[in-house]
C-alpha cells in the first residue's frame, strides 16, 4: 500500500505530549470542566486520524460506517482513565462484516495511543430492538455524539430510527434504571456518608448525575414533572465540578481509572484546596465536609427523579377500574394541614409550614406510624429551612413536643429527613459538631453523623429483625419504655468526636448540658440519658476485655448499671451503636457475647434483688431532696418510710416520685389505704400505699382483672416496718376509665371498698369472668415454675413464666395466700403474651421448705395449667 | 517456619496482642471463634427461654514466625493468655514448608 498515514509512534508521542499539557493545566486549576473536555478533544481527534488513516490503509471509504461516542464520552466526560465508549454503526450486516478488518485495525491502534477502547457494534436494524437484557447499552445511547463516517446514517439514526422506539421503550427504559440504581445506592448503603467514598459509583457520586440527567430525559415532556429551579442547577453544576476535579485527581494520583478518595488523598486534597477557588488549605474533615454537601445536592437531585412513577400504558379495563378507584377512595387526612396519601405524608396547606409547631407534628406522625414524607412535602419544607427571611412561629420547641419525635416506634423515619432539611440541627445545635465530620478509622465506615443516625434506625428495624443478630434483642426494643431517653442519648453520644476534647464521652456530656438545659429535660430524664452517654462503651469494652461467664465480673457490671431498666437501654445502646460502625461490625459471635453479658446481668438483678436493701440513713442525698420537696417533712420520718426497702426502690423511681409516696405514707396515720391513679403513655399506673396483710397483692390484682384492666408491669416492696408499696402499670382493655372520667373514681372507690373489706371481690370478679376466658391465646407458652433458695438470705425465690390472661396474677397471687406465702418482694413483666414474674416469697417468717415448695409448685400447676 | 495457633479467652485477646507487639510481633490473624475443650458450657434462663451455650467463645490467633521467634511468641501467649481456669485455651505448633508474599511472590522467611 502506497498511501501515506501518520506513523504511530508520531501518534503515540502527540498524545502523551497533550495528555502531560492537560495534565499540567489540571493541576495549575484549570478546573474540571475544561479538562474533561480537552481530554474529550484530544480523545476526538486521535480517534479520527486514526479512522481516517486505517481507512486510507484499507483503501476504504466511510459509507456505511458510523463512529458514534456513548455514554459520559458523549457528553464530552472523559475522565484522565476512563473507557472511551464507541459504538460501530452499520448500514447493513455486509457491511459490517467488510468493515471487520478496518475495526479490527482501528481498534488496535487507538489502544496503542494509550486509549481504552469499550466497543460495540450493531446494524440500523439492530438498533431499533431493545435488548432486554442489555439496558445499559440502551441509556448509553442516550448520550450519542457522532464522531466521525458517515454522517446521513447516524442522521438517519439520530432522528428517524430512535426517537420513536426510545419513546416508546420509555416505561422499560425508566424501570431498568430505576433497578441498577437502586442496586447500586444499595450497594453503599444508601448514604452519601461514606468516610473513604467511591467518587463515581457510591451515592452522591458523578453515577447519580449521570442516572439523573438519563432519567430526566427518559422522563422528558411529562408535565406533572417538577423542574429544578436555577439555583437547584446551579447547586448541581457546581457539585459536577467538584465532584469531576476530585476524580481527574484521583486518576491522575493513581494512574489508572480508579475512584476511591481515600484518607489519604483526601489530606493531599484538602491541602491543595482542591476544587476551591479560594486557595486556602483545610483540614481533611473541613475540605469533606464540601465534598458531603456536592454529593448531597447529587444525590437529593438524583432521588427527586428516582421517585416519580412512570406512567405504565393501561388497558381500557384497567383505565375503568382506575378511575373507579379513584372515586371511592378517600385519604387518610391526619391533620387539617397533612395527610397520607400512597404511603406518604403530603403537605396539604403550604403556608402552615411556617407554624414549627405543624412540621413537628408532620414529624411526630413519621415516627408514630413509620410512614414517610413525600418528596415533595420534603421539598416545601426546605424551601421553608432555607428561607430565612421567611416568618417562623413557634420555633422553640418543647421537650414533650421532641420527645414524641424520639418516642416513636420508627424514630429514624423522622430524624432522618430532619436531618437532611437541616431540622434536627436547628431543633439540636450540639449536633452540627458532627454533621458530615469524617473521624478516621478503621473500623468505621460512616461519618458520625451517619453512624448515628445509623444506630437509630438499627433500633427501629428490631420491629422485625432481618436476621439472627437482632433476633435476641428485638423484644428489648418492643418494650421499652422511655423509647425517646435512649434515642437521645444515641444522637448525642459521638458529638463529642466532633469537639476540640481529648475523650469524645467528655464533649458529647457537654453537648447533653446545653441541650438538656435549652430543652427542658428533667433532672431524671437528664441524668438517665448521661449515664447512657457516659457508659456507651462499657458494655462492648466488658463483651471484649472482661470474662463475661465470671460471675464477680457480671456482679461488678451490674452494680455499675444499677438497673434492669437501664441495663435494657444501654444493651440496645451497644447493640446499635456496633452495628453501625460498618455492615460487618455486629458479627453474630459479637452479638451472643453482648446477649449472655444481658442475660447473665438481667438474672442477677432478679436474683439479687431482695439481698440489697436500703440503710435510709446512708442515702443522705435522697433524704436531702425528699425533705426539700415535701414541706414539714423531717429526716427521721423519710427514713422510717425508706428503711428495708430494696435499693432498686430507689433506682426505679424519682426524687419527686419517693417524695409523693412519702407524703402518701404522711397520710397513713388518717387513713390506712392510699391510693394515686396516673395517666401513662400506654394506660395507667396505680400507686399503692398501705400496712400489710395476707393476700394484698392478690386482692388489688383481682380488683383490676374485675374492672378489665391487663396489668403490664407491676412491683410490690415492704420496708422494715410492714408498710408495703405497691405500683401496678395497666392497659385498660376497654378503654372504661379513659372514656368515662367519673369511673376513675368510682374504680377507686371500688378498690378501697374490697380492701377495707366493705365490698367483696368475687361477684365483681364473676361478671368479667365468662367475657375474659373464651379467646383462645395467639401464642402458646409452656408454664415454667423455678424455685431458687440460694438467691435470697432468708426468702425463696419463685421464678413464673406463664401464657397471660386477664386475672393471672389475682389467680396467682391468691394461691400464694392460701398457702400462706407472703410476698416479700414482686416484680411482675410481660412480654407480649408472655407473662414473667419473679416473687420472694416468705412463709412465717423464713424460706419456703421442699415440702412447701412441692405444694406449691402442684397448687399453680393446678392453677396456671 | 512454623505456625502458632492459639484459642484463648476474648477477654485476654487485648493484653495478648500488646505483648506480642512489645514483643516485636506486628502481624498475625484473628478469627472470632466457639467452641469447648474439657470447659463445657452451661445452661441460662431467661424470661423463661433456656439459652445452652455449649459453644463458648474463643479467639484464635494465627501467627506463621521463623523458628527464632516461635519460643518467644509462646512464652508471651503462655504468661499474658493464663488465669489459671478452665477455658483458659491452646496452643498448636505446625511445621510450615513454604510463605509465598502474592505482591512480588518472595519466598521463604523473608515473605513474612
Amino acid at each position: 500500500m502506497s498511501v501515506p498515514v501518520t506513523p504511530l509512534s508520531v501518534l503515540v508521542s502527540r498524545c502523551e505530549d497533550e495528555r502531560s499539557r492537560i495534565r499540567k493545566e489540571f493541576e495549575s486549576g484549570i478546573g474540571a470542566k475544561k479538562t474533561l473536555r480537552a481530554l474529550c478533544e484530544l480523545a476526538d481527534r486521535s480517534l479520527q486520524q486514526v479512522f481516517k488513516d486505517v481507512l486510507k490503509l484499507h483503501d476504504s471509504g466511510p459509507n456505511g460506517l458510523s463512529l458514534l461516542a456513548l455514554g459520559g464520552y458523549g457528553r464530552r466526560m472523559l475522565f484522565p482513565y476512563s473507557d472511551l465508549d464507541i459504538l460501530f454503526l452499520f448500514a447493513n450486516d455486509k457491511v459490517e462484516e467488510e468493515f471487520r478488518p478496518v475495526i479490527s485495525e482501528f481498534s488496535r491502534t487507538m489502544w496503542d495511543l494509550g486509549f481504552r477502547v469499550s466497543s460495540a457494534g450493531r446494524t440500523v436494524d439492530e438498533s431499533k430492538r431493545i435488548e432486554e437484557d442489555n439496558a445499559e447499552f440502551h441509556l448509553a445511547l442516550l448520550d450519542r455524539r457522532f464522531l466521525d463516517g458517515d454522517q446521513e446514517l447516524f442522521d438517519k439514526l439520530d432522528q428517524r430510527i430512535l426517537p420513536p422506539s426510545e419513546r416508546q421503550a420509555r416505561p422499560f427504559l425508566f424501570s431498568q434504571l430505576h433497578r441498577l440504581t437502586k442496586e447500586r445506592l444499595s450497594r453503599y448503603g444508601n448514604t452519601i456518608f461514606h468516610l473513604e467514598p467511591n467518587v463515581k459509583e457510591a451515592p452522591g457520586g458523578l453515577r447519580d448525575y449521570q442516572a439523573a440527567y438519563w432519567l430526566r430525559q427518559i422522563l422528558g415532556d411529562r408535565k406533572d414533572l417538577r423542574g429544578s429551579s436555577a439555583a437547584e442547577e446551579q447547586l448541581a453544576a457546581d457539585a459536577v465540578e467538584f465532584l469531576s476535579s476530585i476524580r481527574c485527581f484521583l486518576h491522575y494520583s493513581n494512574g489508572r481509572n480508579d475512584n476511591a478518595l481515600t484518607y489519604e488523598l483526601q489530606a493531599e486534597a484538602a491541602e491543595k484546596s482542591l476544587g476551591l477557588s479560594d486557595g486556602v488549605g483545610r483540614s481533611a474533615a473541613e475540605w469533606m465536609r464540601i465534598y458531603f454537601r456536592h454529593a448531597r445536592t447529587l444525590n437529593r437531585q438524583l432521588l427527586r427523579y428516582l421517585d416519580q412513577q412512570m406512567a405504565a400504558p393501561m388497558t381500557l379495563k384497567e383505565r375503568f377500574f382506575s378511575a373507579a378507584r379513584n372515586v371511592t377512595k378517600t385519604e387518610p387526612v391526619v391533620s387539617g394541614d397533612f395527610a397520607v396519601r400512597s404511603g406518604q405524608i403530603e403537605i396539604l396547606n403550604q403556608q402552615a409550614l411556617s407554624d414549627r409547631t405543624v412540621m413537628y407534628s408532620l414529624f411526630a406522625e413519621a415516627s408514630r406510624t413509620g410512614t414517610p414524607l413525600s418528596p415533595q412535602a420534603e421539598r416545601s419544607i426546605s424551601y421553608i429551612m432555607t428561607h430565612s427571611e421567611l416568618p417562623v412561629l413557634n420555633q422553640a420547641i418543647p421537650w414533650e413536643t421532641f420527645k414524641d419525635i424520639l418516642a416513636g416506634d420508627f424514630p429514624g423515619v423522622a430524624l432522618r429527613p430532619m436531618h437532611r432539611l437541616g431540622l434536627l440541627m436547628e431543633i439540636l445545635p450540639e449536633f452540627r459538631a458532627i454533621d458530615s465530620l469524617v473521624v478516621r478509622d478503621f473500623y468505621h465506615r460512616y461519618t458520625v453523623d451517619e453512624h448515628s443516625l445509623r444506630t437509630i434506625e438499627h433500633l427501629q428495624e428490631l420491629a422485625n429483625p432481618a436476621d439472627e443478630r437482632g433476633g435476641a434483642f428485638a423484644p428489648l426494643w418492643k418494650t421499652l419504655d422511655r423509647r425517646d431517653l435512649l434515642i437521645f442519648a444515641l444522637l448525642l453520644h459521638d458529638t463529642g468526636k466532633g469537639m476540640p476534647v481529648e475523650n469524645h464521652v467528655t464533649g458529647s456530656l457537654e453537648s447533653l448540658d446545653t441541650a438538656a438545659e435549652r430543652l427542658g429535660l428533667s433532672a431524671e430524664e437528664e441524668s438517665e440519658v448521661r449515664f447512657l452517654i457516659e457508659h456507651h462503651l462499657d458494655m462492648s469494652a466488658t463483651v471484649q476485655r472482661r470474662d463475661i461467664f465470671d460471675p464477680s465480673i457480671v456482679s461488678g457490671f451490674a452494680e455499675n448499671v444499677g438497673t434492669l431498666e437501664r441495663l435494657q437501654r444501654l444493651t440496645l445502646l451497644t447493640y446499635a451503636d456496633i452495628h453501625a460502625v460498618n455492615p460487618e461490625a455486629l458479627t453474630p459471635w459479637k452479638a451472643e457475647m453482648l446477649w449472655q453479658l444481658f442475660v447473665a446481668t438481667s438474672n442477677h438483678f432478679s436474683r439479687t434483688l431482695d439481698r440489697n436493701r436500703l440503710h435510709a440513713s446512708d442515702e443522705k442525698s435522697v433524704l436531702d431532696q425528699v425533705r426539700t420537696l415535701v414541706s414539714g417533712a423531717n429526716t427521721g420520718d423519710i427514713e422510717r418510710f425508706l428503711e428495708g426497702f430494696p435499693r432498686r426502690y430507689l433506682a426505679v423511681h424519682s426524687a419527686a416520685e419517693i417524695a409523693r409516696h412519702f407524703a402518701m405514707y404522711q397520710k397513713l396515720s388518717s387513713s390506712t389505704l392510699q391510693t394515686e391513679l396516673t395517666p401513662e403513655r400506654h394506660g395507667f399506673s396505680l400507686t399503692l400505699l398501705t400496712a400489710d396483710r395476707p393476700a394484698l397483692f392478690s386482692t388489688i390484682s383481682g380488683v383490676l382483672a374485675a374492672w378489665g384492666m391487663n396489668i403490664i408491669k407491676a412491683d410490690a416492696f415492704a420496708n422494715a416496718a410492714g408498710v408495703v408499696l405497691d405500683t401496678f402499670h395497666f392497659f385498660d382493655l376497654h378503654r372504661t376509665l379513659e372514656l368515662n372520667p367519673s369511673e376513675k373514681d368510682r374504680f377507686v372507690k371500688s378498690l378501697h371498698d374490697v380492701l377495707q373489706d366493705k365490698a367483696a371481690l368475687e361477684p365483681l370478679l364473676q361478671s368479667r369472668d365468662a367475657a375474659s376466658r373464651t379467646r383462645p391465646p395467639k401464642v402458646a407458652v409452656q408454664t415454667r415454675l423455678n424455685f431458687d433458695d440460694s438467691a435470697s438470705a432468708h426468702s425463696t425465690l419463685l421464678e413464673v413464666i406463664v401464657q397471660d390472661r386477664p386475672g393471672l396474677l389475682y389467680d396467682m397471687g391468691s394461691a400464694l395466700a392460701r398457702l400462706a406465702c407472703n410476698i416479700e418482694v414482686a416484680l411482675i413483666d410481660t412480654e407480649g403474651q408472655k407473662a414473667i414474674d419473679v416473687f420472694y416469697l416468705t412463709s412465717q417468717g423464713k424460706k419456703l421448705t421442699a415440702q412447701k415448695q412441692d405444694l406449691l409448685r402442684e397448687v399453680l400447676q393446678g392453677t396456671l395449667g | 517456619m512454623m505456625k502458632v495457633e492459639a484459642i484463648i479467652q476474648p477477654s485476654r485477646f487485648e493484653s495478648v496482642k500488646d505483648a506480642l507487639r512489645e514483643a516485636g510481633i506486628e502481624g498475625m490473624t484473628v478469627t472470632e471463634i466457639r467452641g469447648h475443650g474439657r470447659q463445657k458450657g452451661h445452661t441460662e434462663v431467661y424470661r423463661g427461654r433456656e439459652y445452652t451455650v455449649d459453644l463458648l467463645p474463643k479467639i484464635k490467633l494465627e501467627l506463621v514466625l521463623p523458628d527464632k521467634l516461635v519460643n518467644v511468641v509462646v512464652d508471651t501467649i503462655l504468661k499474658t493468655a493464663k488465669t489459671g481456669k478452665i477455658g483458659d485455651g491452646k496452643i498448636f505448633l505446625t511445621r510450615v514448608d513454604e510463605a509465598i508474599r502474592i505482591r512480588n511472590e518472595e519466598r521463604g522467611e523473608s515473605a513474612l
